[in-house]
């Protein structure tokens, strides 16, 4: 099987890097696609469940953009609803109609939801919610857990981060996921401080592997913060849409106070939303958030289409078959080289890991080597798949893998 | 007071540790030295504590007190030990007076040359050999700080603190030094040397451009991109590492 190179990728990140902060910044940087010289920097086109880089190689693509690409890239229907907003009108002087139709389709789809703010990423979303949580509630302390991650703000990263302060995270206490215990404990011994717990629906950090809560956490969490007037805030931005339509806590069965969504909700178009109870309306209106393009109408036209056609497709449980089937596949073909590959998190966003070698070693040279035989792989991160990705895809990604399997085992 | 703390320990522990490749590489020190069998104690007040031992002409740094040193030389405080490594104070000898003579001629000729060799900046035109000796002595230098920033300094100590448990080697290729570093329990160790089973690794893939790494002159964003500098394993904890790294210029200036 043929391996790919890299020329242009690589010029053009040279001459990126002498202009651009990191050259590729953010989750895009390169740093932990290991090793840098199997993968691909820079993309030329994107289709359905597959990606085109410069040096024009084709990928089959298991990041989907990190998330928002869950139908499949260019979409006809979602992209043809927001070529027509966009032809009357995307980012005017004033909001169009069509947020007020998608505020009705969160609100319809979402069970706790009785409203949706709009903004364009997850990190604008998460803030939200911790100001509302503050506002409602007259309290300033913010509870998340270690390892998860809600984007880049200050306040969500450690002190320890360069451009980070120790009075950004003042109020922000890092509890450990998945402990109630200490939960409990911290909340009781500081009642009446505490405004809002905010936690991703289950554990997904990177370089580890992914975790559900135990049984009953949730339900206990959900009602400690009832009798202790906190808001229970889901960062619903990476697994939303992905496990239940009405937001991941359907899933594990319990009920937040606020949810924020983002990558899937527009197939890729930029949008971002927090939804959340009638009773916290008023407070979510007190506060003044705001954005130069958060009222743009064509983002708001694709995801009201992409909430429409996932609904329609059925693409939950498209995404869960698919990723049910790689997950199948790449265990028995690992274990058929004499390899062990751990699965954890939802099919349609599992981590992979070749228990092999705890240094994570093998396993990057192995995702390294799928990637360059056209299987998209990384090594630090959970993957994705889409109602895009087909059971042909899932074929040639497992000969691809079987290849790279060989190619670990040679070297 | 910890910044001076700090930059005491990296003095000692770091700077000084390059002692024992100056000696064992550069002819010319070890001429100094040679056929000689003394020792010098470094005590620091509220500070760090220190050895140097010449012996078989070779020599080794260590940590804390020795046994029955030849020199003992005491400082009222770690500003009082920054100071003398800036060239602007003296240390109280407190024992081997008669070893003083070795130490204002002799040892203060080693101590010249460790610094020009920790000097980049103001060497016009690097030799091959210089940018080696350079290299190898800014890595020790940078691993061997870590230890003291960790301990002291705020964000360092809260970095140290959550990571997990391991080892990360650090190397320049093709056959160049190496070190690697021990996190056990936020406690953070170096140890010059390869590592049997490293939990994370980066490797410079020759001297220029390890020398340009860590003497903050590439750009490290493209050098790890295009694979001059390769970073594998639990790069986390490579991350975590860089954090504190990154603070060694504040001390070592």
């Amino acid at each position: 099987m043929k391996t790919y190179t890299y020329n242009k990728s690589k010029e053009l990140f040279a001459k990126a890097a002498d202009i651009i902060p990191c050259g590729i910044y953010g989750h895009f940087s390169p740093a932990p696609l290991i090793p840098t010289s199997d993968y691909p920097f820079y993309v030329e086109k994107a289709l359905g469940s597959k990606f085109w880089d410069v040096d024009g190689n084709e990928f089959i693509d298991y990041m989907c953009a990190y998330g928002p690409m869950v139908l499949g890239y260019n979409n006809p229907v979602v992209d043809a609803a927001a070529d027509a907003q966009r032809q009357k009108a995307n980012c005017a002087t004033g909001p169009a109609e069509v947020m007020v139709e998608l505020a009705q389709e969160l609100v319809d789809t979402i069970p706790i939801a009785d409203w949706a703010f709009f903004a364009k990423n997850g990190a604008d979303m998460t803030a939200y919610s911790l100001m509302v949580a503050r506002a409602h509630t007259g309290r300033d302390k913010i509870i998340r857990l270690k390892g998860g991650y809600h984007g880049t703000a200050p306040w969500s990263q450690s002190p320890d981060h360069h451009g980070i302060t120790f009075n950004d995270a003042r109020d922000i206490i890092v509890g450990e996921w998945n402990n109630y215990e200490a939960l409990e404990k911290y909340v009781h011994s500081h009642r009446g401080e505490v405004a809002g717990i905010i936690s991703t629906p289950y554990h997904h950090p990177t370089f580890a592997d992914n975790e559900y809560a135990g049984e009953g956490y949730w339900k206990k969490v959900e009602s400690l913060c009832k009798n202790e007037g906190i808001l229970l805030i889901v960062d619903d931005v990476r697994a939303g849409f992905r496990m239940h339509m009405g937001g991941s806590n359907e899933f594990f069965g319990f009920k937040p106070d606020l949810i924020a969504f983002c990558k899937a909700l527009g197939n890729g178009y930029p949008i971002s939303t927090l939804v959340g109870t009638g009773e916290l309306m008023n407070s979510a209106g007190n506060v003044f958030h705001t954005g130069s393009y958060w009222f743009s109408a064509e983002p708001m036209a694709a995801a009201l289409a992409t909430l429409r056609e996932m609904k329609r497709t059925n693409s939950i449980q498209l995404m869960f078959d698919i990723g049910t089937k790689l997950n199948t596949g790449l265990i028995d073909l690992a274990k058929d080289h004499g390899y062990t590959m751990k699965i954890t998190g939802h099919p349609s966003m599992a981590y992979y890991r070749l228990t092999d070698d705890p240094s994570l070693m093998l396993h990057q040279k192995w995702c390294g080597e799928a990637t360059k035989r056209g299987a998209y792989f990384t090594s630090h991160h959970n993957w994705f798949v889409s109602a895009a990705h087909s059971d042909e895809d899932v074929e040639k990604t497992l000969l691809i893998a079987d290849e790279a399997f060989k190619a670990i085992k040679d070297n | 007071m910890s910044y001076q703390i700090i930059r005491a320990g990296i003095n000692l522990y770091a700077v000084l540790k390059n002692l024992e490749d100056l000696i064992a590489q550069d002819a010319t020190c070890r001429d100094l030295i040679a056929g000689k069998k003394l020792s010098i104690q470094f005590l620091v007040k509220g500070g760090p504590k220190s050895w140097i031992q010449f012996e078989n002409d070779r020599c080794t740094v260590g940590q804390g007190r020795m046994r029955n040193p030849s020199v003992v030389l005491w400082y009222t405080s770690p500003e009082h030990l920054n100071k003398m490594f800036d060239g602007k104070g003296n240390p109280i000898p407190l024992k081997g007076f008669t070893k003083l003579g070795f130490l204002q001629k002799e040892f203060s000729q080693i101590t010249d040359k460790l610094e020009y060799y920790l000097k980049p900046d103001e060497v016009r035109d690097p030799s091959d050999e210089y940018i080696r000796t350079n290299t190898q002595f800014t890595l020790t230098v940078a691993a061997f700080s870590l230890s003291e920033i960790a301990c002291y300094d705020e964000k360092a100590k809260l970095t140290a603190s959550h990571m997990p448990d391991g080892i990360t080697q650090l190397r320049v290729l093709p056959g160049g030094p190496s070190v690697y570093i021990t996190v056990k329990e936020g406690r953070i160790m170096a140890t010059k040397g390869i590592a049997e089973n490293p939990d994370a690794v980066m490797e410079m893939k020759d001297y220029r451009t390890a020398n340009d790494f860590l003497n903050g002159k590439s750009n490290p964003f493209k050098a790890i991109a295009l694979g001059d500098v390769m970073i594998k394993g639990q790069t986390p904890m490579l991350d975590s590492l860089s954090l504190i790294l990154g603070k060694v210029n504040d001390y070592v200036g």
